[in-house]
């Protein structure tokens, strides 16, 4: 079980393995609990900035375990937006989060009367 | 640095110059490097390289990103590895690093940060002989074609990078005070300033301008706290302080919130806002910080029991050890406070990066 090859073989991190020796158990049961997903939802609110199109809709209920860049690209979808076609999105006209910020994460910190205001544009505007 | 000198500084009259305590925790964060081995991967390797040096060796510093050291990688390759004809069919923008382990590396992310928590990941995987010494070089294998985008996020370039990375100074900037007006207060040639002070690994280039948007910790700036307890005083986790001054513009324990992120291993980055004080005055300590967040890993401490006769100086009891905060590649002291660490020990982006490491039984 316990290699220490030189191979390129990836194993995958796999925490339920139980022999993996001298680890607190119950702090690998800890890891397990934080790695579940919030299935929770945040009310994201779109807002067009300059040219970009206005949706119908702006209120949307999003799932909080999601990155923001299944946001990005949820909004892509919804403004038929094809691949390469510029979009900027921002939060509270003031900042591009990093695509990997979970919703979860940005509306704790960000959110405006219970809403995540993301911001879009098809120029960059705060850059 | 001239100004490292062994005793106290005198506290300074001008609050932008900074003390010396924190200069240098920032100067020992920027200095800080991590060794990296990359290899091609052999199966990508094109016709006719030299299969018996494709392997590099570098050291590279902790606030640097990936894109930034592509031209030096390429260099190393086409000299000595590639073919020169076979190299001319290479497209730079399709190269992307993935972790020995499997995982894709992120071009945004700054390299200390991947490298504390591919170290931790490694100490805790099933079979691991690592021992939690850190010396070891992190294994990067480079591709050549195929780059997954979508799981890779960014495009490779430099310019992506740097637009990720001021994209984080503002989201730090905005959570330190409410809005981005000192970032977007900067100068364009200062902006590009901060950047190209990482590019050339510039401590001087780059503080001249993250200092007008990092808070400040002059002594005077921090509030009257109770002191810690005698046994506990420790230079890591303690600005010099001094008599609490008037409530300083900038000061690092005036902010909203510290600009702070959790990284579990393998597991979810939490962020949520992080007040320098706590709601009874006394600093938000990382402590506090972490058995309020991760509360598994980091259980809360039960207060001593009140002293007797028999026991006039209680101890307060013991909790399990499960885990461990690295900043910066350091074992962090629980006492450390959460303004202070934002403020000296922050990343090149402003951002604190807590890489939480799983303790091994006693």
């Amino acid at each position: 079980m316990a290699e220490t090859t030189e191979s390129t073989a990836r194993p995958l991190p796999s925490w339920a393995v139980p022999d993996s020796s001298d680890i607190n158990p119950e702090a690998l049961s800890a890891l397990e609990t934080y790695k579940k997903r919030d299935p929770s939802k945040v009310v994201v609110r779109f807002k067009a900035v300059g040219n970009a199109p206005i949706m119908k809709q702006n209120f949307y209920k999003i799932t909080a375990s999601n990155r923001f860049q299944a946001v990005i690209q949820f909004l892509r979808k919804e403004l038929g937006w094809k691949a390469g076609d510029p979009l900027f999105t921002y939060i509270n006209l003031a900042f591009s989060p990093a695509p990997d910020d979970t919703v979860s994460n940005l509306f704790k910190s960000f959110c405006t009367d219970g809403h995540l205001i993301v911001n879009y544009s098809t120029t960059a505007a705060w850059g | 640095m001239s100004n490292y000198g062994t005793t106290r500084h005198p506290p300074p009259k001008d609050p932008k110059n900074t003390d010396y305590h924190t200069t240098l925790f920032r100067r020992l964060s920027w200095e800080g490097t991590v060794p990296l081995e990359i290899r091609v991967d052999p199966n990508e390797l094109p016709a006719n390289s030299d299969r018996g040096l494709e392997c590099y060796f570098m050291q590279a510093p902790r606030v640097s990103y990936l894109p930034l050291l592509m031209p030096e990688i390429r260099r190393f390759l086409m000299d000595v590895v590639f073919d020169e004809l076979a190299a001319k069919g290479l497209k730079e923008e399709e190269w992307w690093f993935e972790c020995d382990d499997g995982t894709l590396l992120k071009w945004h992310w700054p390299i200390g940060l991947i490298y504390d928590s591919h170290s931790i990941l490694a100490t805790i995987r099933p079979g691991s002989s690592v021992s939690g010494t850190m010396a070891t070089p992190l294994r990067l294998i480079l591709h050549l074609a195929s780059p997954p985008t979508d799981k890779l996020l960014l495009s490779p370039s430099a310019e992506a990078c740097k637009q990720a990375f001021m994209g984080q100074l503002k989201e730090a900037d905005f959570i330190r005070w409410g809005n981005t007006k000192r970032m977007t207060g900067l100068r364009k040639v200062d902006q590009d300033g901060l950047w190209e002070g990482i590019k050339e690994h510039n401590f001087d280039d780059y503080w001249r301008v993250a200092s007008k948007v990092t808070p400040t910790t002059a002594p005077g700036n921090r509030p009257q706290s109770p002191g810690p307890p005698p046994s506990s005083v420790s230079m890591h986790g303690r600005p010099p302080s001094a008599d609490a001054g008037p409530p300083e513009r900038d000061g690092a324990y005036n902010v909203r919130s510290v600009p702070v992120r959790i990284y579990l291993p393998d597991g979810p980055v939490i962020q949520d806002l992080v007040p320098p004080i706590l709601e009874d005055g006394t600093p938000h300590t990382l402590a506090h910080f972490l058995s309020t967040h991760v509360p598994l890993l980091f259980p809360v401490r039960p207060p001593a029991p009140p002293p007797s006769r028999s026991n006039p100086h209680p101890q307060a009891p013991t909790v399990p050890e499960y885990a461990y905060p690295l900043i910066q590649g350091v074992l962090t002291p629980p006492e450390a406070e959460m303004a202070w660490l934002g403020a000296c020990l922050a990343g090149a982006d402003g951002w604190l990066n807590i890489c939480v490491g799983i303790s091994k039984k006693a």
